[in-house]
C-alpha cells in the first residue's frame, strides 16, 4: 500500500508541475464543449418536429371559422398566425406565402358558420315527412353553396404536410357539422318531443387514438447540450492517454523504469499509481464539465444539462469511464517505443474511437452499418451509457451492461500491458 | 560464507544475432571487495551486470548471489541489492527529496528510519542546502551524486555501478569513490565498471577486464602491472590486450 501512495503521489505532483499538461486536460475539453455545442445547437433543434407556421385570414368569426382556428393553434405541429386582413387580405395572404414567410395560407370564406347551419338544417329538413317540413319555420329552407376553405400553399412545401393540414382542417371541420348537427337535432327532438337535450356544447370524443413505439426502446433524441456535454466529457477523458503514455515512456528512457524494475515488487504499485493519478484526473474532468454544462451553457442560451437525480449512477458510470480511460493510457505507453509513436498513435486512435463511437456524429444519425460498427467502440459504451441516465433516467441494472463493458476494458488493457512488460523483458 | 557473487559459465545471446554478447563467463567475488569490470565500447560489460542485477535472463549459466540462485530467488535477492545506472534515472521535475522519497519508499523504507537516512546522505554529498531544489537544476556533478544516493538509500549488500563517476570533475568523483571506499570497508561489496582506468586501478581490490564477451585477464592490479611487463600501469595493459583499433 505505502507503494502504491508514493507512486500515486509521485505522479500528482508530476502532472501539477506540467502546466501546459493542465491547460490540455481541463482547458481544452472546456473550451470544446462550450464550441461544440454552440456549433451544433441549431443542428439539433433541426431534429426536433419543426413547427410549421401558418396565416390564417377568419372571414367567419362563428362556430366553424372559430373552432377551425382554435383547433390548428392547439396543435403542436402548427405555429398560426391569424390576421384580420381586409379586402386585399388574399392578396396580401398570397404574397406571404408566395415568399416563404409562410408555408400555408387559410382564408375561412364569409358565413360558412351559418352557410353550415342552414345546410344541415335544409338536409334534416329533407329527411322528414312533408308535414313536418316547416317544423323550424323556415320556409324558404333551401340549400345553399357549402361552406369553404381556401388552402394556399407555398410550392416547395412537402407533400407530406399538405396532406397533414387537410387532414387536420377536414377533421376539425368535421367535428363542427358533428356538433351543428347535434345542435339541429337537439332542437328537433325539443319541437317534436318536447325534450329538453343537456349539454350540447359538450361533444366529447368518441374514440381514443394512442400513439404507442412497435420497437422495445422508446427513441429520445437527445438535444445539442444532452449530446455535448458528456460527449466531450468523455473524448477528453480518453485523450489522457497522450500524457499517461508519455509518462511511462518518459519514465523507460529515462532509466527510471529499469531502476524500478530491480526494486522488489514495485511494477504493479508503480502501473496503478499511475492509473489511480489519471482517473482522479478523469473524474475531475468529469465534473467540471458537467458543471459548465449546468452553470455555464444556459449563460450562452443553450439549454441547460439536465443529470436527473441519479448521482450515484452518475458517479459510477463515471468512474468506469477514468479507469478505461486510464487502462488505454497503460496500454499505449507499454506498448509504445517512443513519445513521438505514443502521442500520434494515442491522438488517432481516441479520434478514430471516437468518430465511430458516436461522439462527433451521435450514433442515431448514422447508417445501420456505422451503427453496429459503433457499437464496438469504448466511447460508444460510455455515451450510451451517459444518454440512459440524462434522457431515460436509467437504474443501476439498465447503465450496469455499459460499466461492465468499460470495466472488462480497462482489465484487459492491464492484462495485455502485464503480459507485453513480461514479453519484452524476457527477450 | 565469503562469496558475494558466484558465475559459473555464463552466456548471453541477444535474439536474431550470431555472436555472443557474453560468453561463457566464471568469476567469483568476494564479500566485502570493490570488483572492477573494465573492457572497450561493446565489450559486454554491461550486459554481465544486467544479468549480475536480474535485467536480462542468461540463454545459459548459472549466477549465485549470496548464496542464493538469483533465478529462483528474484525477490528476495532485489531487496539485497541496488544498483546506479549509467542514466540519471530520477525524475526531473522532483525535487531531490521527493526523488529519493519516492525510490526509498519503493525500497520499503519509510517514517525515521527514510527521513534520516536521506538527510544523512544528502549532508555527506554536500547536497542538503539544494534538497528542495529540482532535480532539473542541478549540474552534472549533483545529479551523479543523487543518482548515486537513490541507489545506496536502502544500504544493500551488494552494489552495482555502471560508470557511476561519468562527465563530472574530479571534486565530485572523489567525494562518490571515497565514499564507495568507505562502504566497502563497511562491508558492503561492489561491482562496478567503468572506462577511466586510474580510478579502477586506485580503488578496486579485483579487477577483470572484458573483451568480445569473454574475460580476458582478472586479478589485483598491483599483480597485473608486475605480470604483464613493459606495462607501467592499467591502461597500458588493458591497451596490451584489447589493441588500439576503435570499436564500435
Amino acid at each position: 500500500m505505502s507503494k502504491f501512495v508514493a507512486s500515486t503521489i509521485k505522479d500528482i505532483k508530476l502532472l501539477l508541475r506540467d502546466r501546459a499538461g493542465l491547460v490540455m486536460l481541463f482547458g481544452m475539453p472546456i473550451a470544446l464543449i462550450i464550441i461544440m455545442t454552440l456549433l451544433q445547437d441549431s443542428t439539433f433543434r433541426a431534429l426536433e418536429e419543426k413547427k410549421l407556421p401558418i396565416l390564417i385570414i377568419n372571414h367567419d368569426q362563428d362556430t366553424f371559422g372559430i373552432t377551425i382556428v382554435e383547433g390548428l393553434k392547439s396543435s403542436k405541429f402548427f405555429s398560426v398566425t391569424e390576421e384580420f386582413i381586409d379586402v386585399e387580405g388574399i392578396s396580401k395572404l398570397k404574397e406571404k406565402v408566395r415568399s416563404g414567410e409562410f408555408q400555408i395560407g387559410i382564408v375561412i370564406k364569409k358565413n360558412s358558420s351559418e352557410l353550415l347551419r342552414n345546410n344541415i338544417k335544409f338536409n334534416i329538413v329533407n329527411l322528414l315527412p312533408p308535414e313536418d317540413s316547416l317544423i323550424f319555420g323556415d320556409k324558404s329552407l333551401s340549400l345553399m353553396k357549402n361552406p369553404g376553405i381556401d388552402i394556399y400553399f407555398d410550392p416547395i412545401t412537402k407533400n407530406s404536410f399538405k396532406q397533414s393540414i387537410t387532414s387536420a382542417l377536414n377533421q376539425y371541420s368535421s367535428g363542427v357539422e358533428a356538433k351543428i348537427m347535434f345542435e339541429v337535432y337537439s332542437a328537433l327532438l325539443k319541437e317534436l318531443l318536447g325534450l329538453e337535450m343537456r349539454n350540447t356544447s359538450d361533444f366529447r370524443n368518441m374514440v381514443d387514438m394512442q400513439t404507442l413505439f412497435a420497437g422495445s426502446d422508446e427513441e429520445f433524441v437527445p438535444n445539442s447540450v444532452q449530446h455535448n456535454v458528456p460527449a466531450w466529457t468523455i473524448f477528453a477523458m480518453f485523450f489522457i492517454v497522450i500524457p499517461l503514455a508519455g509518462n511511462i515512456i518518459k519514465e523507460r528512457e529515462s532509466g527510471i523504469s529499469t531502476r524500478l524494475k530491480i526494486i522488489a515488487g514495485s511494477n504493479m504499485p508503480v502501473i496503478l499509481g499511475k492509473v489511480s493519478t489519471y482517473f482522479i484526473v478523469g473524474m475531475i474532468q468529469a465534473v467540471s464539465m458537467l458543471a459548465v454544462g449546468i452553470f455555464i451553457l444556459p449563460l450562452l442560451g443553450l439549454p441547460q444539462l439536465e443529470i436527473g437525480d441519479n448521482y450515484l449512477n452518475l458517479l459510477l458510470l463515471t468512474a468506469a469511464v477514468s479507469l478505461a480511460a486510464s487502462g488505454y493510457g497503460v496500454v499505449i505507453g507499454v506498448m509504445s517505443t517512443s513519445q513521438e509513436q505514443s502521442s500520434i498513435f494515442g491522438s488517432i486512435s481516441v479520434v478514430i474511437l471516437a468518430a465511430i463511437g458516436g461522439i462527433w456524429v451521435p450514433v442515431f444519425m448514422m447508417s445501420e452499418f456505422m451503427q453496429v460498427v459503433s457499437s464496438l467502440s469504448p466511447l460508444n459504451w460510455a455515451i450510451g451509457g451517459y444518454y440512459d441516465i440524462f434522457l431515460r433516467n436509467a437504474d443501476l441494472v439498465e447503465i450496469l451492461p455499459n460499466m461492465a463493458l468499460l470495466s472488462g476494458f480497462f482489465l484487459i488493457c492491464i492484462a495485455v500491458s502485464w503480459y507485453y512488460r513480461k514479453i519484452r523483458s524476457e527477450s | 560464507m565469503s562469496t558475494a557473487i558466484h558465475i559459473n559459465s555464463l552466456t548471453k545471446r541477444y535474439k536474431d544475432t550470431d555472436t555472443l554478447a557474453v560468453d561463457n563467463i566464471n568469476m567469483e567475488i568476494p564479500i566485502g571487495q570493490m570488483y572492477g569490470l573494465l573492457g572497450p565500447n561493446g565489450a559486454g560489460k554491461t550486459t554481465t551486470v544486467s544479468m549480475l542485477c536480474s535485467l536480462l535472463r542468461p540463454t545459459s549459466g548459472k549466477i549465485d548471489i549470496l548464496g542464493k540462485e538469483l533465478s529462483l530467488n528474484l525477490n528476495e535477492i532485489r531487496k539485497l541489492i541496488g544498483v546506479v545506472p549509467q542514466d540519471i534515472a530520477l525524475y526531473d521535475n522532483l525535487t531531490a527529496i521527493e526523488n529519493l522519497n519516492f525510490f526509498g519508499r519503493m525500497y520499503g523504507m519509510k517514517g525515521n528510519l527514510l527521513k534520516e537516512r536521506t538527510n544523512e546522505f544528502l549532508k555527506i554529498f554536500g547536497l542538503a542546502e539544494k534538497s528542495d531544489q529540482k532535480i532539473s537544476t542541478y549540474s552534472g556533478g549533483m545529479k551523479r551524486r543523487i543518482n548515486l544516493i537513490t541507489g545506496i538509500l536502502h544500504m544493500p549488500e551488494v552494489l552495482f555501478l555502471d560508470e557511476p563517476t561519468v562527465g563530472i570533475d574530479v571534486q565530485s568523483r572523489t567525494v562518490i569513490m571515497e565514499y564507495l571506499m568507505k562502504l566497502q570497508k563497511e562491508g558492503m561489496t561492489i561491482v562496478y565498471t567503468s572506462h577511466h582506468m586510474e580510478e579502477a586501478e586506485k580503488y578496486c581490490s579485483q579487477i577483470a577486464i572484458i573483451d568480445q564477451g569473454s574475460i580476458i585477464e582478472h586479478g589485483v592490479p598491483d599483480e597485473l602491472v608486475k605480470k604483464h611487463t613493459g606495462c607501467a600501469n592499467l591502461e597500458e595493459i588493458f591497451l596490451k590486450l584489447t589493441g588500439r583499433k576503435l570499436r564500435d
